[in-house]
């Protein structure tokens, strides 16, 4: 079987689960309610635009990756079955933001002219990061314990999610020319800035993001593993500055520890995440048949929860084994790619996804302390979704390059 | 370049490890800590799990509604009680707050549903519109008589049991002070801080000095451990001299003179029922006590009682001995022991075991699982009861307790007047009684605490409930 079959066969498998979950949502209350015929039509329109994105990019440009957008519609289709379990104009919305990402996906691959040629805009990269870091900061309003959302005209989205896009593009920019250590003071102020902006807005998922990202970087820039232990280091002691410096690090330590002692109060997220999971087992008690109404955050930050408990935690071993493919398949595009530049972002952008689910996932099962970050693809959201996509798109660009090279 | 792809490969490797071991911690997390998680109490789930079949109904024995119940969400639903405080001891509560008690824990999980679960049950459950219930429980009580009893303790502290003395069924099982149990939190604080705690239900767990009524026991213990006690003559001088500093009085310091068995029961002579306790000696005593379930516990009933007691004694105190033969000293009864003692003899020795959940229903109504009568004990000879029934019939129309007496049937009984240990406080009130004399239906005791002579306000209780009882 060539790579062609496998691509189709994975394909059709796709659609098959998409009919598969809307028919099952579409069914939910029956017999004591009338069948769901929203789901039902959710389930068409999701099943079209997978369709249609995948036919542009396999059509004019077959020689991208074939497998970065499969996984990425299949990893959003859980999100939003999930989302519509929960509350359908959630999912609805999704839906839109779905759109919307698939669109700049194809957007980013149809007219982005070649990536070598971005290289050079390093300074403006770093002054856009440095904005959309501090935005957050100076405008920002508290949002489950957080300050990194800013509202314009109604409208709420969170700087430094678009923050992330450009320090990987800073990053990349910065580190295609190492040569010598004089090279990363520069960069490496610019993260500290980040970090520190992070920390004042109590986002400690995206600090933790952002440092996955560039020691990923620092270390396929320059392959010295004392530069990356340096970062451990430096990591330590500006952590333990914070935890003296600030509360809020030191509560979220201390949930972490005994979440049990917290339950009524601070811990009562984790505990309730932990608890849904737990209920799921390994089976999952069935879409409709669960409680993610009492976990909280249930459609963002916890949707890992809420997915486990209804659908199982082999569902949730998936989830993670497709991020691990994606993840797999986006560094594939890295070591291919024909320039330093391109091969840097690429990795930045797959690191990004990957240290995000990582945090996330292990916050909900306590496993580290919990950082309110989202899912990629999965939770509800269009700023995630939208950076996501973009990054996803970057990455199928660079991949297809690769070929194009060849 | 080539440096870049092994240190991406490098990287994957790192990633990898780190996707495994958070997959490896949720494996570990779901098959070691997963149960112990789901029991916690922070889990509302178990709440809903239970909430989900609407509770069944607790009827009285002629399928009158005593509880009613309704959805009100997910997590709860409200549970009121027709009757109010009539019914709160004998029915229990159900309270998200303080628990359970009573029938309503005791058939908790048969009132839930939960108990058996059969597969066309399962396979209803699917296709089924409307909400599932829970099995009801028809119980043993009637309606109109534990109403009687409760409005006749009026506001006296107390208890009233009648049973079914041929079946054991308990039919009025009532305890005063009462609660209110369909406003809980409203009124936990005053129920709590009660000093006569109302939320105790004095039928089965109260212990209380049985006095006279405990002669019927002396009685039947003398019939058949001392030969020819019926043809002999006592002679009662109103006191019974043990030694220097004590002595025993009949009640009120009156004298019989020569009087035989029969008398001294109707009359409730403190002297001669003193004087078998002597003669019995604790041993024998203490024997035919125990026949008649003091210091047994019930086994598998419906309810928890407090073990009834009777004290084992030295050869030397005699004191107590006669003491124990009245009913006071350390002799201690509780309200459902009486009864049982008094219908045990209705129903010629048989003692049967009371219960108060006479069928489990279905949601149609028919009864899937019934209650079987059940004999504990052969507690004296058919010829013996027979006599004890006599004297009992003679106390009511003679003697002690006439004022339970009614002018339709031939009511049986016996009075008691139990020091409470206490100086300076009235006696409790006792009577313990069965009617018809022939075919008997009901058996009664009653208590009223500090009530005063027996043959007093508790025989106009009993009479007043047997009245009820069996009007027809």
């Amino acid at each position: 079987m060539n790579s062609k079959d496998y691509e189709k066969k994975l394909l059709i498998y796709t659609y098959i689960f998409c009919v598969v979950c809307f028919g099952n949502l579409s069914f939910l209350g029956w017999p004591k309610e009338s069948i769901d015929t929203t789901a039902a039509i959710m389930g068409l329109i999701v099943c079209g635009l997978i369709a249609y994105g995948h036919f542009i990019i396999r059509k004019f440009f077959p020689d991208g990756d074939k497998y970065i957008q499969i996984f990425a519609c299949i990893l959003t289709v859980i999100g939003i079955v999930m989302l519509y379990r929960i509350d359908s104009t959630s999912a609805l919305k999704q839906v839109i933001w779905f759109t919307i990402g698939i669109v700049s996906f194809i957007l980013i691959v149809v007219i982005l002219p070649d990536l070598k040629r971005f290289a050079r805009y390093k300074y403006f990269y770093l002054i856009c990061t440095i904005i959309l870091m501090a935005l957050g900061t100076l405008l920002g309003q508290e949002k489950h314990g957080s300050k990194n959302w800013i509202y314009l005209g109604g409208f709420g989205f969170q700087p430094s999610e678009f923050g992330k896009l450009f320090l990987v593009a800073y990053l990349a920019s910065a580190l295609k020319k190492y040569e010598h250590y004089k090279d990363l003071i520069e960069p490496a102020i610019v993260v500290m800035i980040s970090l520190g902006f992070m920390v004042l807005q109590k986002d400690l998922g995206s600090a933790l993001i952002f440092f996955g990202i560039s020691v990923t970087m620092l270390y396929i820039a320059t392959s010295k593993l004392k530069y990356v232990i340096t970062c451990f280091v430096l990591f330590a002691a500006g952590s333990f500055v914070s935890f003296q410096l600030f509360n809020h690090l030191r509560v979220r330590v201390a949930i972490w520890k005994d979440v049990w002692a917290y339950a009524n109060n601070e811990g009562y997220q984790v505990v309730q995440s932990m608890i849904a999971i737990a209920s799921g087992g390994l089976f999952g008690t069935g879409l409709g048949q669960g409680h993610p109404e009492w976990v909280p955050v249930n459609s963002t930050d916890f949707i890992f929860a809420s997915i486990s408990e209804e659908m199982g935690g082999l569902m949730g071993f998936a989830i993670i084994i497709m991020y691990f493919l994606l993840f797999y398949r986006c560094m594939r595009a890295a070591v291919y790619a024909g320039d330093r530049f391109s091969a840097l972002l690429a990795v930045g952008y797959s690191s990004m996804i990957a240290t995000q689910v990582l945090v996330i996932v292990g916050g909900v099962i306590n496993l580290i302390p919990l950082t309110g970050i989202t899912l990629p693809l999965i939770s509800y959201g269009g700023s995630s979704m939208i950076t996501t996509f973009f990054a996803l798109g970057v990455l199928q660009k660079i991949s297809e390059e690769v070929i194009r090279r060849e | 370049m080539n440096d870049i792809s092994q240190n991406i490969k490098k990287v994957l490797v790192v990633f990898l490890i780190c996707f495994m071991g958070v997959m490896s911690y949720i494996a570990y997390f779901q098959v070691l800590k997963a149960d112990e998680i789901v029991e916690s109490p922070y889990n509302k789930r178990l709440q809903a799990k239970r909430n989900a079949i609407l509770r069944g109904t607790i009827y009285d024995r002629n399928m009158k509604a005593l509880t009613k119940s309704k959805k009100i969400n997910t997590l709860n639903q409200e549970r009121s009680y027709v009757a109010g405080e009539v019914f709160a001891h004998a029915l229990g509560y159900i309270n998200p707050k303080y628990g359970m008690t009573g029938i309503e824990k005791q058939y908790d999980s048969i009132l839930i549903g939960s108990d058996t679960m059969d597969i066309g049950k399962f396979l209803n459950s699917i296709t089924e519109k409307e909400d599932k219930v829970g099995y009801s429980l028809r119980t043993s009580l009637d309606y109109n008589i534990q109403m009687k009893a409760f409005e006749m303790l009026g506001n006296n502290k107390g208890s009233v049991v009648a049973l079914n003395p041929q079946s054991g069924e308990i039919l009025a099982m009532v305890s005063k002070p009462s609660f209110d149990p369909n406003n809980l939190e409203k009124n936990w604080q005053n129920i709590n801080s009660n000093k006569d705690i109302p939320l105790y239900n004095r039928a089965i767990l109260g212990l209380y000095p049985p006095g006279s009524t405990f002669k019927i026991v002396t009685a039947v213990s003398a019939l058949e451990n001392i030969n020819g006690v019926t043809s002999r003559t006592f002679d009662d001088e109103g006191v019974l001299v043990f030694n220097q500093k004590e002595t025993l009085k009949n009640f009120n310091g009156a004298v019989y003179g020569n009087i035989d068995l029969k008398k001294a029961f109707y009359k409730s002579s403190n002297v001669v029922f003193g004087t078998l306790g002597m003669e019995l000696g604790n041993a024998a005593l203490k024997e035919t006590s125990e026949k008649f379930y003091f210091n047994k516990e019930l086994e598998n009933t419906d309810f928890t009682s407090k073990i009834s007691r009777f004290p084992t004694l030295n050869k030397s105190e005699k004191g107590n001995m006669a003491q124990c033969g009245i009913g006071q000293g350390q002799v201690l009864a509780s309200p459902l022991e009486m009864a049982m003692v008094v219908a045990a003899i209705a129903n010629d020795g048989h003692m049967m075991k009371p219960y108060l959940v006479k069928d489990v229903l279905n949601e149609k109504g028919d009864s899937i699982k019934k209650t079987k009568t059940q004999e504990l004990n052969q507690v004296t000879t058919a010829e013996n009861a027979k006599l004890i029934k006599e004297y009992m019939a003679l106390t009511v129309s003679e003697g002690t307790g006439g004022n339970a007496a009614l002018n339709s049937v031939s009511v049986c009984g016996k009075t008691g007047t139990a020091d409470t240990g206490k100086p300076n406080e009235a006696p409790h009130s006792w009577f313990v009684g069965f009617a018809p004399k022939e075919n008997p239906q009901i058996a009664i005791a009653v208590i009223v605490e500090n009530g005063g002579v027996g043959g007093g306000i508790a025989a106009e209780i009993s009479r007043e409930v047997i009245r009820e009882a069996l009007k027809k």
